[in-house]
């Protein structure tokens, strides 16, 4: 298993429980998705499997594993994990260039190499001639490009996603999913991907993980039987697509009533 | 181009107009209106004529160098001390806490009030206004390193952790930037300021410098001299603010437009 999450819980020191006893496989290569009400605990549950939360603020409980090792046997560098952040994280003082092999020079990869590897994913991504701008002078479906690479750059076996497309316009989220699929389909990555956007999910994922409302508990799990590969633009017109879709949303729709009617 | 031709113009037509209103209402032209005394305001014209005189026997050169020299050491000093103590404390919790309080307190006292113990500290010399120059800078910088640091976006902390970079990593790619940032966008308030600690410095006691020869000047109630040596400060800060407002767009472009507007 490449994500093993056992009775995963997550409180917060001012006694907010944010996540209740997850457990999820995540098998290796595989695409899983992540949906749920908005704070309902999914980018916190990505944050505790990248161990990400202050210890200080937030008290994980039951076990996290990567790849089998749990993450006090072993240092992030070598757990080899990818983090897809909403807003892009490019570091602004950064060209797009630097940017996409920051992964590359923590790991200390010589510079020749690090620049090749950089200007052949930001060819492929069609980022060529953006090299030397920086992130405020590009658009946000660039920056949002940009950091997909600078995950991919340093290859990491498990990549997290936290609605990595939520900010773009519903133009650039669907060129960019169908980008994502791209890349996956080409090289199986580990991925779990959490967004609130039911369709983007169906597209994207092999199973689709129902959170409920705070506290985040798991509610059920679909397999999206839908072959790949698939395309991204096709596939949301189609009859199977809709049948999911609304399958998924009888579940899904309680837990964002209830959500709504307690935040109002 | 024709729109900041036209704007270039306009400025310009402004402060030409200035100088005329003003050497008119203080007796200009031949045509004898004085509404404000000679006395208190100098008539522009009879301002600019004491230029020469300066000039000539060398002391304008003497005190521009005087003054330049006091407000730069004073600048550089303040950065770099504010900068390493802000840097410092941010790093070191527990010390900060403590500390807080005393540095708030010395910042809430006007700096320039300090300036008369500094000469028996430091003698009438070029080092009393090096050092009212650096404390006033020093301040400023500080807390902008601390603020710079405390405002580091933990989503940047993140991305790098999780990437697997060191405290080494975070420093150099987030931390140190990102209060680079921060110094430097008050770079154009630190070089006013450092000037400003100079003048004042030299107000108190000193042998040359803008300051001296201004306080020497008013004392005599050489109205003209007085006027001259502000214009001549005035000149003088603003090339210098410009030099400032230069290095920092340079330094930071790869920041948004608007913020450097500001």
């Amino acid at each position: 298993m490449s994500i093993s999450l056992d009775r995963v819980s997550v409180a917060f020191r001012s006694a907010v429980e944010a996540v209740h006893e997850v457990s999820l496989e995540v098998a290796r290569g595989e695409f899983v998705a992540v949906v749920g009400p908005s704070g309902c605990g999914k980018s916190t549950l990505l944050n505790a499997i990248a161990g990400l939360l202050d210890p200080a603020t937030a008290e994980v409980t039951g076990r996290i594993l990567i790849d089998g090792v749990g993450q006090r046997e072993r240092s992030r560098r070598d757990a080899n994990l990818g983090y897809v952040f909403q807003r892009d994280a490019l570091l602004p003082w950064q060209t797009l260039l630097d940017n996409t092999q920051l992964g590359l020079a923590i790991r200390g990869v010589p510079r020749e190499r690090r620049l090749a590897r950089a200007n052949e994913l930001m060819a492929m991504a069609g980022l060529a001639g953006f090299e030397h701008y920086y992130p405020h002078q590009v658009s946000g479906g660039m920056r949002q490009r940009a950091s997909l690479l600078r995950t991919l750059a340093y290859d990491p076996q498990t990549i997290l996603m936290d609605e990595p497309f939520g900010a773009l316009d519903a133009q650039n989220r669907m060129v960019l999913q169908a980008e994502l699929l791209r890349i996956w389909q080409q090289t199986p990555r580990t991925i779990l991907f959490v967004t609130h956007d039911l369709a983007e999910a169906i597209v994207l994922a092999q199973r689709v993980v129902v959170m409920s409302r705070r506290p985040g508990q798991l509610k059920a799990v679909h397999a999206i039987d839908l072959p790949y590969p698939r395309d991204a633009f096709a596939l949301r017109g189609s009859p199977d697509f809709a049948r999911l879709e609304t399958t998924i949303w009888q579940m899904l729709r309680d837990e964002f009533r209830a959500s709504a009617g307690a935040t109002a | 181009m024709s729109r900041t031709w036209s704007l270039a113009l306009r400025r310009a037509a402004l402060i030409l107009a200035i100088f005329a209103v003003w050497e008119l209402v203080t007796g200009g032209y031949g045509l004898g209106i004085v509404l404000v005394s000679p006395a208190i305001l100098a008539r522009p014209s009879t301002a600019f004529a004491e230029l020469g005189p300066y000039a000539q026997s060398g002391l304008l050169w003497r005190d521009l160098s005087t003054t330049l020299s006091e407000a730069m050491v004073g600048l550089v000093l303040g950065i770099v001390g504010g900068a390493a103590l802000g840097l410092g404390l941010a790093y070191a919790r527990g010390l900060s806490e403590t500390v807080e309080p005393v540095l708030v307190s010395l910042n809430s006292l006007p700096r320039i009030a300090i300036a008369p113990i500094l000469l028996p500290l430091f003698g009438l010399g070029i080092a009393s206004k090096i050092a009212l120059s650096f404390v006033t800078v020093f301040f400023v910088v500080f807390f902008n390193t601390y603020l710079g640091i405390r405002s580091v976006d933990p989503e940047l902390v993140k991305a790098v952790q999780v990437m697997g970079g060191t405290r080494e990593h975070l420093a150099r790619f987030v931390v140190l930037p990102s209060v680079f940032s921060w110094i430097f966008a008050a770079l154009r308030t630190s070089v006013s300021f450092a000037l400003t600690g100079a003048v004042v410095g030299e107000f108190v006691g000193a042998s040359s410098g803008l300051g001296y020869r201004l306080n020497i000047a008013a004392g005599l109630l050489d109205t003209k001299r007085v006027y001259l040596i502000l214009l001549i400060l005035m000149v003088f800060a603003v090339t210098l603010v410009e030099i400032a407002k230069r290095v920092e767009t340079r330094l930071l472009r790869w920041r948004p437009a608007t913020t450097l507007g500001a």
